[in-house]
């Protein structure tokens, strides 16, 4: 299959998840914001629009690419950092 | 306080691929790691020797496998040992490894406590502490859930089936074997992930130990043939024509598979709460 | 420099100047922003001559260069190794440049395909023209470009600086430099007791370049000046490959795609052929992907079910996705490249060449890493590790063509992202070849009024064209 949907290629990479969060978003600040890009632009769709005007977001997928907090035209909505040591995504072919 | 840990380095189970026709593992995409388990044996060692115990991390594998042993350095871990066993003679058994890690014990100075991984996350046998525990002639608990120090006694809780517990209490030394929840790893400094960066890893092969091939000639199952699991089919179900249609149209969508049947209780609380505690005593739960 | 035209030299020399006279190293085009807290190292932090941040290929050639000198050369990774946090296309295209530093480096390394065929594809919905360029004069040493998977390439490279004897240190991620008065002298690891002192701090931490940003060194990016690629490795059997990619042995072909692939984003697909996988692709602008509401994997999903595509990845299993930017706008987001105790380079200084056909990084990577590493070993010879000093890293840029290619193809990147550029030739070409081929009775017509019809169909004027034209010529040209 050349073809498949995004959760069976996330399986094909891994994760080491931390307990603590890289990256933190502001639900008030989202709950404002009508462009979204974030949403969008997510290579991994860890942005999730709420039916409440909210942004469900998870950390756990998260490539560490940057694309959010780049495409976002929030002041302060994401709060974003790359993993503690050893944490994170790692690739093995890519 | 002396304390030694066992760390068994095993494919990280999110790396672990089967090719879908041949049903092989594809090890050239593994990671290793140390299982959670074994992690948190080292954590719980870690707290119970405090700043002025010893903790010594042994672990039976390749060269590759000093990775875990670094890591248990960088964590705080006073000194490491990898025991090995020359290309020929492949582990299999964990009457193996369990002889291997007892020979390695014997060798340094003997530890208060021994504490494993209640199951490593690749074979999962649980059968390593145990056996260690019969080399050494030591007492043994698995499937340890608590730990507390008293003296010269540990007090343990172990997880019994079904969600039942025992407690317990083992003169040391002692080997425990703890379960993988029990305890998260703590975060290396960077003084001690650069301090077991630059470490050299001592290793002890088999010689080193005192023990020949032949000690370790435990029977082993052997693999006579590999057949790709093959997906098991399915009988289709289809719905008893005898009945009524809103009956057959439940008995497809719940693809005839029945629940257990509950049994409502109605009356005042009082009456209720009898009617339980009576069930209760007729099936022996109180 | 004799390449360099008249007008390109003077905008280089004044970007220069402007460069190194930044005071407070905030870059030019941008508003004033708040200055992160400048922390001094706690006492008792281990000292090294040169620290480098960050093991992709600019980290462990600046670390390989310092340590071959004899310095104690610190390289921190903040991956459980170097290249697990790493995505290229990705086809190398620094052979002769490693060669330098590593004879024969292909002989050991993990190379994947040594490229001698190299595909340019226009594409609309339905059709692709393509160029395709092959030569068995790639085929020698030292080549020209290799495929190769950054997570293998980046371990061998970060090995060969290990062996040089630089102290590797994974999975300790550099959060800030710290300073002295107005010198960099540190950086502070995400770890307990994560202080460390250095001389020289090389920032090769990729194309977030935190670290740059974090030292006042660049400012925060634009969503238009910033790529987002994705990427799949297809596993594929090796004699597959040869046969449908008509490979001999070890040859291999990158294929970029520029026109409708990404649809109405700005972008462009790749395909590189690995030993027994393909490397595929899309690369979006992020701010164009945000206008349009595209999700990337969807394109990547458009992309390969693309007429011209699907046959060439039929039959391949996905074994591994992956995500990471790309700094797009080459000379415009050139960050102040040095600091006293600092320097930058790679994705970390924007010093990736993008331009349609062109997606290079890893090469310029290599290239600015080895100029800071040596401007690092200078710093040493002399004890001086101001700003001053530290300049001289420009003039080694230049020397090694770094700064001369940015700044002469400084108008690509604005042309390469145009709607016209992206979508509408592309489109054009294809009709264009479209009537060229299609016989269907009629009269055999001549070349120009088929250009000049297409160009009328799409309303485009001629003076467009002839702007464009220009345009190109200017960015590619000459
Ligand atoms: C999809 C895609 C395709 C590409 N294709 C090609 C191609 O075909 N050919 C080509 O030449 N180029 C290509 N590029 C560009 C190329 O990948 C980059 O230009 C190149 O990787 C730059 O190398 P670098 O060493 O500067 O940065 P990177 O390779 O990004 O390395 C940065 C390193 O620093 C580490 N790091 C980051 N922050 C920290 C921190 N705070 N602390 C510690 N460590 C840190 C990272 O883990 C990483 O190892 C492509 C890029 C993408 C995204």
């Amino acid at each position: 299959m050349v073809s498949i949907p995004l959760e069976e290629r996330m399986r094909t990479v891994r994760f080491k998840v931390d307990d603590q969060p890289h990256i933190v978003v502001n639900a008030a600040v989202c709950a404002k914001c009508s462009v979204r890009a974030c949403v969008y632009v997510c290579p991994a769709n860890l942005f999730v629009p709420l039916d409440d005007g909210g942004i469900l977001f998870n950390y756990e997928e998260c490539f560490e690419c940057g694309t959010c907090y780049i495409a976002c035209n929030q002041e302060g909505a994401i709060q974003w950092s790359y993993p503690r040591g050893g944490y994170g995504v790692t690739f093995r072919e890519a | 306080m002396r304390i030694a840990v066992c760390l068994k380095q095993v494919p990280d189970p999110a790396t672990v691929e089967v090719d879908p026709l041949t049903a092989a593992l594809d090890t050239r995409r593994m990671l290793y790691i140390a299982g959670p388990a074994d992690t948190a044996a080292l954590e719980l060692a870690l707290r119970l020797a405090g700043p002025t115990g010893q903790v010594s991390a042994l672990c039976v594998g390749p060269p590759a496998a000093d990775a875990v042993l670094r890591m248990a350095l960088a964590v705080g871990a006073t000194e490491v040992r990898r025991l090995w066993v020359p290309p020929f003679l492949s582990l299999q058994a964990p009457a193996q490894t369990a002889l291997l890690l007892a020979a390695g014990l014997q060798r340094a100075t003997i530890p208060d406590l021994v504490l494993c991984g209640a199951r490593s996350s690749d074979q999962g046998s649980g059968q390593a502490p145990a056996l260690l525990a019969e080399f050494l002639d030591w007492p043994v608990v698995c499937d340890v859930t608590q730990i507390a120090m008293e003296g010269d006694r540990v007090r343990v809780q172990r997880r019994l089936d079904r969600g039942a517990r025992e407690e317990l209490e083992v003169r040391l030394p002692a080997v425990l074997a703890v379960e993988a929840n029990l305890a998260r790893l703590r975060h290396a400094s960077l003084p001690g992930l650069m301090r077991a960066e630059r470490a050299s890893v001592p290793v002890s092969h088999l010689e080193d130990l005192g023990l020949e091939p032949a000690d370790l000639a435990f029977p082993t199952a052997s693999v006579r043939a590999v057949t790709p699991p093959r997906p098991r089919t399915r009988p289709i179900f289809t719905p008893d024509s005898t009945r009524p249609a809103h009956e057959r149209i439940t008995q497809i969508i719940t693809a005839g598979v029945t629940r257990k049947s509950g049994k409502v209780l109605e009356g005042p609380p009082a009456q209720m709460a009898d009617a339980v505690v009576e069930f209760l005593r007729e099936r022996g739960f109180v | 420099m004799a390449l360099l035209s008249k007008e390109a030299s003077l905008a280089l020399v004044q970007q220069v100047h402007r460069l190194i006279g930044m005071k407070n190293g905030v870059a030019p085009h941008d508003a004033p922003r708040p200055r992160p807290q400048r922390n001094a190292p706690r006492p008792g932090a281990e000292r090294f001559d040169v620290i480098v941040v960050g093991a992709g290929p600019a980290g462990s050639a600046a670390a390989l260069v310092a340590a071959r000198a004899g310095l104690k050369v610190l390289l921190l990774e903040r991956g459980e190794y170097p290249g697990a946090k790493n995505v290229s296309g990705a086809a190398f295209y620094g052979s002769a440049i490693l060669h330098d530093l590593i004879p024969n480096w292909w002989e050991q390394a993990p190379v994947e395909r040594y490229l001698t065929r190299r595909v340019l594809a226009f594409m609309t919905a339905e059709t692709s023209v393509a160029i395709d360029f092959r030569t068995t004069r790639f085929a020698e040493p030292p080549y020209n470009g290799f495929s190769i998977l950054r997570p293998k390439f980046d371990r061998w490279f970060a090995d060969q600086a290990v062996a040089a004897g630089a102290f590797l240190l994974n999975a300790a991620v550099v959060d800030e430099v710290l300073w002295e008065d107005d010198q960099v002298v540190g950086v502070r690891v995400r770890r307990d007791e994560g202080d460390l002192r250095a001389d020289v701090v090389i920032a090769c931490d990729g194309a977030n370049s935190f670290l740059a940003k974090n030292a006042g060194l660049q400012r925060e990016f634009h969503a238009h000046e910033m790529s987002l690629g994705v990427k799949e490795v297809l596993a594929l059997d090796e004699a597959i490959i040869r046969e449908r990619f008509h490979l001999h042995d070890n040859d291999g072909l990158a294929i970029e795609y520029i026109g409708a692939i990404t649809e109405e984003v700005s972008g462009g697909g790749f395909l590189y052929t690995n030993r027994d996988s393909l490397s595929l692709g899309v690369i979006g602008q992020i701010s164009s992907l945000a206008e349009h509401k595209r999700r990337p994997y969807e394109l990547l999903e458009t992309f390969k079910r693309h007429p011209a595509v699907a046959p060439l990845v039929r039959g391949g299993r996905v074994r591994e996705y992956s995500a990471h930017i790309i700094p797009e706008a080459g000379w415009n987001m050139l960050p102040k490249l040095y600091t006293g105790g600092m320097l930058v380079a790679g994705d970390a200084a924007a010093l990736c060449f993008v331009a349609g056909l062109y997606l290079e990084g890893i090469n310029y990577a290599i290239q600015s890493g080895i100029a800071a590493g040596e401007t690092a070993v200078a710093a040493h010879q002399e004890r001086d590790f101001s700003a001053r000093s530290l300049a001289r890293y420009v003039e080694r840029l230049r020397a090694r063509h770094v700064i001369t290619d940015f700044a002469n193809y400084r108008h690509a990147p604005a042309l390469v992202n145009s709607p016209r550029l992206q979508n509408l030739y592309p489109e054009i070409i294809a009709a264009g070849a479209e009537q060229v081929f299609r016989v269907n009775g009629g009269p055999k017509r001549k070349l120009l009024p088929i250009a000049l019809e297409a160009l009328r169909r799409a309303q485009v004027s001629p003076v467009h064209v002839l702007q464009d034209a220009l345009q190109a010529g200017r960015s590619f040209g000459w």
